[in-house]
């Protein structure tokens, strides 16, 4: 990792005596706590617990809500049956793209969904993007990434209001894998959807108050990439995948 | 609603209707008066000051300012025929003092008993229609002040429709700024001009016989270019309608 | 810093109200962003959007009267994370810091996703001298960077540009044929921007908002450029100004749910995504050195002014610029620094010379479209009426910038307004001067300034034979009674 760094710039207590000299304050906390920063981990804990009763009723109506959010956001929202209508969509995708090779992530969802001796056998190179402790392991796997066509993950989360995914990267769970291909597709399980982005960021901070370690990157993946930087007019595909298609599974 | 009868009201004439528009005035008495209010004109008022606030020059407006607030100190009611003086009364008086508490409270009590014309007629009298009539096609432009400083939007409106005999017709983008601003349009001429010449495309596009508004300052500058184009509408306040009864 | 060209205000503008190209452009800007805003704000309904502003505005207000306590909550939570915290004074201090960053990390080839506090730095020209290749990502930044242009809106910065200067532009400096298709220039900037993602050392993001609670950094964007700056090289460098924090993970989606929409009417834009310290040992990608730069540059002089303090609760969603009337008309250039319309027309003066953009909180007609617009409720009106006191009556000893005969103006009407009998012998006179200057009842042409200005385009009435107080004193005032 290099050297260890040191703070550069004004010393923090500088510069945070200087912004109290501008308010005319002295230091400490606010006279009045934030009630969202003085919650307690068993607070937090009580509140999850009621939002899994509340999104284990609701389910049903989520799902629909979701594809309903998803589509309106430009996603192609399918609904495949079974691990074999998974397989079949990934190939009309494949074909339609005129695609080689495909990674995807290391998650949870592909145990339950094997995909991967179905798309060796259609004719396609799948990569599954988690390193071994070899060195250069991660070399390889970007330009397995770089390479591939379609970008295929789990989803941590998906939220119904907003017709997002949210990827939480860890080991097995590479960011670029769904940034990178002109293609991604996301495999949402019914337990996974959330109604808004309170319950995600609850669900966060419950785990990040009981020591656990936030990750370096939370996404919410919201449709394909686009712009209107030239004449305000809307162009589907920038840097991101220029298609995303969300299965989402019963 | 309280009976009219019996109210007096104060009236803050307005330097721009002192001046150039003295019918503007005139109708605001007669339709007070109609309404069964007495109305009181504190002789020695003067400008409020807002040309000197808006330009930087605090020192001097709060000068004006005192003036104002010493005229209408006996007055339980000031009904002002322009909402940007309205506006200069209710909002901005009272910080003019801020770091003196005694001015300060002086002329919060001052702000508190301020009324722009349509504003007292619905609101203080409670009358939603006034007695009325004329003819042809009338449109409405609502001022920046009242609609945002005041937070008047409807009761002008309202009363414009409850006049007899006339056609009301919605001006397309009503509420975008006419590019008067005071000192703005002669400091700045050359954009008060453009949003000026979309005002009046506006106002054209409606075919309209008369632009109504509650200020003045608008009327002037957006009566000046209709003029100026030989347009052939004329502007009027909203007491000049309601002024008006045809027999 | 960034070149400052506020002197200029009047020239500029008066050159681009007349470029139609451009006026076609801003058009496009107040019917589309402000109308997308609208359906929005529709959409959920008026009274939810007003709670979530006053939520909005209640956590910002708070968040800003206790900076000190959250930025020491962000460094910790940070610094925990494995992330570093520098504090940037001012744009040389910034400058100095990521100068050394870049060297000491033998960084050759950088990409950007949008930064405004990088533009206040000119951070690109520093990096170029020290021989790096900076590439700005964002497709608008892409484009005015080709062009050596400056953005000129906060959202949509090459809004100013037409497809076929786009189209020229990649021409001339990529050398490929002519091509106005405008999905054709966007993939254009997509391959030739692939290239510099994957080769890239470094990677340097603004922060939409900075979370005390988790120490992290959160950008929201559409084309995707974000996601890859931030997790494809090895370093990554936000800079931010030190006013975008707030408190708790909870606090973000209130945010959330008001900058797309007020910015572009999205309910949400395609990604949001949320940096807590560099990527984590057993990760699969992601930069090795997370480095937060947190720039005060000049803002401590509004935290310092609490009739000030509020513009700092700004989200830079550019709902401001989008329906103010002046900024449709001129543009974002003719304001002469990073950030134009209402909200720059505050915050240039502060971060630059007041005295020498004493033009920009004159220009407006203090219309408050803008203060409606704002989704955390800036009283932007306000403060521009408090710039121009402190323009026009300096109370820190500096020179006023009103001109002597302005001076004379305003004390001469405020004695002439304190005394009614001048006021009628004022009338008398003008009333007499007026009259060779009458034609079918109205005043059209004046030779002296201001009158001069106003009838250039407009007719003044003539004065009537009577003012009002000379009417109620002779006929009005005993007529008190009345039939109803």
């Amino acid at each position: 990792m290099g050297n260890p760094m040191k703070n550069l710039g004004t010393p923090k207590n500088i510069f945070l005596e200087s912004i109290r000299d501008c308010l005319g304050k002295v230091e400490g906390p606010p006279l009045e706590q934030r009630e969202n920063l003085s919650q307690s981990p068993d607070e937090l804990k009580q509140l999850c617990a009621e939002l899994r009763v509340t999104l284990d009723k609701e389910l049903d109506v989520l799902l629909s809500d979701l594809s309903v959010s998803a589509e309106a956001r430009g996603w192609n929202v399918h609904r495949p049956a079974n691990v074999e209508a998974v397989l079949d969509h990934i190939s009309d995708i494949a074909k339609i793209w005129g695609v080689t090779d495909i990674s995807r992530s290391d998650q949870q969802v592909f145990t339950e969904y094997a995909i991967d001796s179905g798309i060796s056998n259609l004719g396609y190179n799948i990569t599954t993007i988690a390193h071994n402790d070899f060195p250069d392991d991660r070399t390889r796997l970007r330009n397995a990434i770089i390479s591939s066509g379609i970008g295929i993950t789990g989803a941590d989360y998906a939220v119904a209001e907003t017709g997002s995914i949210v990827i939480l990267p860890r080991k097995g769970l590479s960011r670029l894998v769904s940034v990178v291909p002109a293609v991604h597709i996301a495999l949402v399980r019914k337990q996974d959807i959330l109604r808004n982005l309170d319950d995600v960021f609850l669900l966060r901070r419950l785990d990040y108050h009981l020591g656990n370690d936030m990750g370096s990157y939370l996404n919410f993946i919201t449709g394909p990439s686009r712009t209107a930087d030239i004449e305000q007019t809307i162009v589907i595909g920038v840097h991101g995948p220029k298609e995303v298609h969300m299965l989402l599974l019963d | 609603m309280i009976n009219p009868k019996g109210i007096k009201a104060s009236l803050y004439v307005t330097c721009i209707v002192d001046q150039l528009y003295p019918q503007v005035g005139v109708s605001v008495v007669n339709v007070l008066r109609k309404l069964g209010v007495q109305v009181e004109f504190p002789i020695d008022q003067s400008c409020c000051g807002q040309p000197l606030f808006n330009s930087g020059y605090v020192s001097e407006a709060k000068e004006l300012a005192l003036r104002v607030i010493e005229s209408f100190k006996d007055s339980q009611y000031v009904v002002v025929p322009s909402a940007s003086c309205a506006a200069m009364f209710r909002e901005f008086y009272p910080s003019l003092f801020e770091s003196d508490p005694q001015l300060h409270d002086i002329a919060q009590n001052f702000s508190e008993r301020v009324y722009e014309f349509s504003e007292f007629i619905v609101e203080v009298l409670g009358v939603n229609k006034v007695n009325a009539s004329g003819d042809g096609r009338h449109t409405f432009h609502t001022s920046c002040h009242m609609l945002r400083e005041l937070g008047v939007k409807d009761q002008p409106l309202s009363l414009l429709d409850g006049v007899e005999g006339i056609e009301t017709v919605d001006l397309p983008q009503r509420e975008v700024c006419c590019g008067f601003g005071g000192t703005f349009s002669v400091k700045y001429p050359h954009i008060s001009e453009e949003m000026l010449s979309d005002k009046v495309d506006n106002v054209l596009s409606t075919s309209c016989d008369t632009l109504v508004s509650c200020d003045m300052s608008c009327l002037m500058n957006i009566g000046g270019a209709l003029s100026r184009n030989k347009s052939g509408i004329s502007v009027k306040h909203l007491a000049e309608i309601l002024d008006e009864e045809n027999s | 810093m960034a070149d400052i060209k506020t002197k200029s205000f009047v020239t500029a503008s008066k050159s681009s109200i007349k470029d139609p190209q451009l006026r076609q452009a801003l058009e496009k800007v107040g019917t589309g962003f402000d109308g997308a805003r609208r359906e929005a704000i529709e959409e959920i309904s008026e009274e939810k959007w007003e709670e979530w502003r006053l939520k909005a505005r209640e956590i910002k207000e708070h968040t800003i009267d206790n900076l000190d306590y959250y930025l020491d909550m962000l460094y910790t939570n940070v610094t925990n994370a494995g992330g570093y915290v520098h504090f940037a004074h001012d744009d040389n201090e910034a400058n100095a810091i990521v100068s050394q960053l870049v060297e000491e990390n033998n960084v050759k080839i950088a990409t950007k996703s949008k930064s405004m506090v990088s533009e206040e730095l000119g951070l690109n020209h520093v990096l170029e001298k020290l021989g790096v290749e900076v590439y700005e990502t964002d497709l608008g930044e892409y484009i005015i960077q080709l062009a050596e242009e400056t953005p000129s809106h906060l959202v949509a910065p090459a809004l100013h540009k037409t497809k076929e200067q786009v189209a020229s532009l990649f021409q001339e400096k990529l050398g490929i044929p002519y091509d106005e298709d405008i999905e054709s220039m966007a993939r254009t900037a997509r391959e030739v921007l692939r290239d510099k993602f994957l080769k890239a050392d470094l990677g340097i993001s603004g922060a939409n908002f900075l979370v005390a609670e988790t120490g992290s950094l959160v950008i929201i964007t559409n084309e995707g450029n974000g996601r890859l700056c931030t997790s494809a090289p090895r370093i990554h460098i936000g800079i931010t100004g030190m006013e975008k924090v707030i408190p708790s993970l909870e606090d973000l989606s209130t945010f959330l749910r008001l900058l797309p929409r007020s910015a572009t009417g999205q309910r949400l834009t395609s990604y949001v995504s949320i940096v807590t310290g560099p990527r984590r040992i057993t990760d699969e990608d992601g930069p090795e050195q997370f480095h937060l730069i947190i720039v005060d540059n000049g803002r401590s002089k509004m935290l310092a002014d609490p009739k000030l303090r509020e513009a700092l609760y700004c989200i830079r969603c550019g709902a401001c610029l989008n329906i103010c009337p002046v900024y449709q008309k001129v543009g974002g250039h003719a304001y002469g620094w990073v950030y134009p319309g209402p909200i720059g027309s505050i915050v240039t003066p502060n971060l630059t010379v007041l005295q020498n953009a004493k033009d920009l909180p004159f220009a407006s007609s203090l219309c408050g479209a803008c203060r409606e617009a704002c989704p955390v409720k800036i009283n932007i009106p306000r403060m521009l009426l408090n710039l121009r006191e402190q323009l026009v009556q300096p109370s820190d000893g500096s020179k006023s910038t009103s001109t002597f005969s302005e001076n004379i103006a305003a004390k001469s009407y405020t004695s002439l307004m304190k005394h009614p009998s001048m006021v009628k012998l004022g009338n008398i006179m003008l009333k007499g001067l007026q009259k060779p200057f009458v034609r079918d009842g109205v005043v059209s042409s004046v030779p002296i300034p201001p009158l001069s200005i106003w009838t250039r385009s407009r007719d003044l009435p003539k004065l009537p034979d009577k003012t009002f107080h000379q009417i109620w004193e002779n006929n009005l005032k005993d007529n008190q009674d009345t039939n109803g």
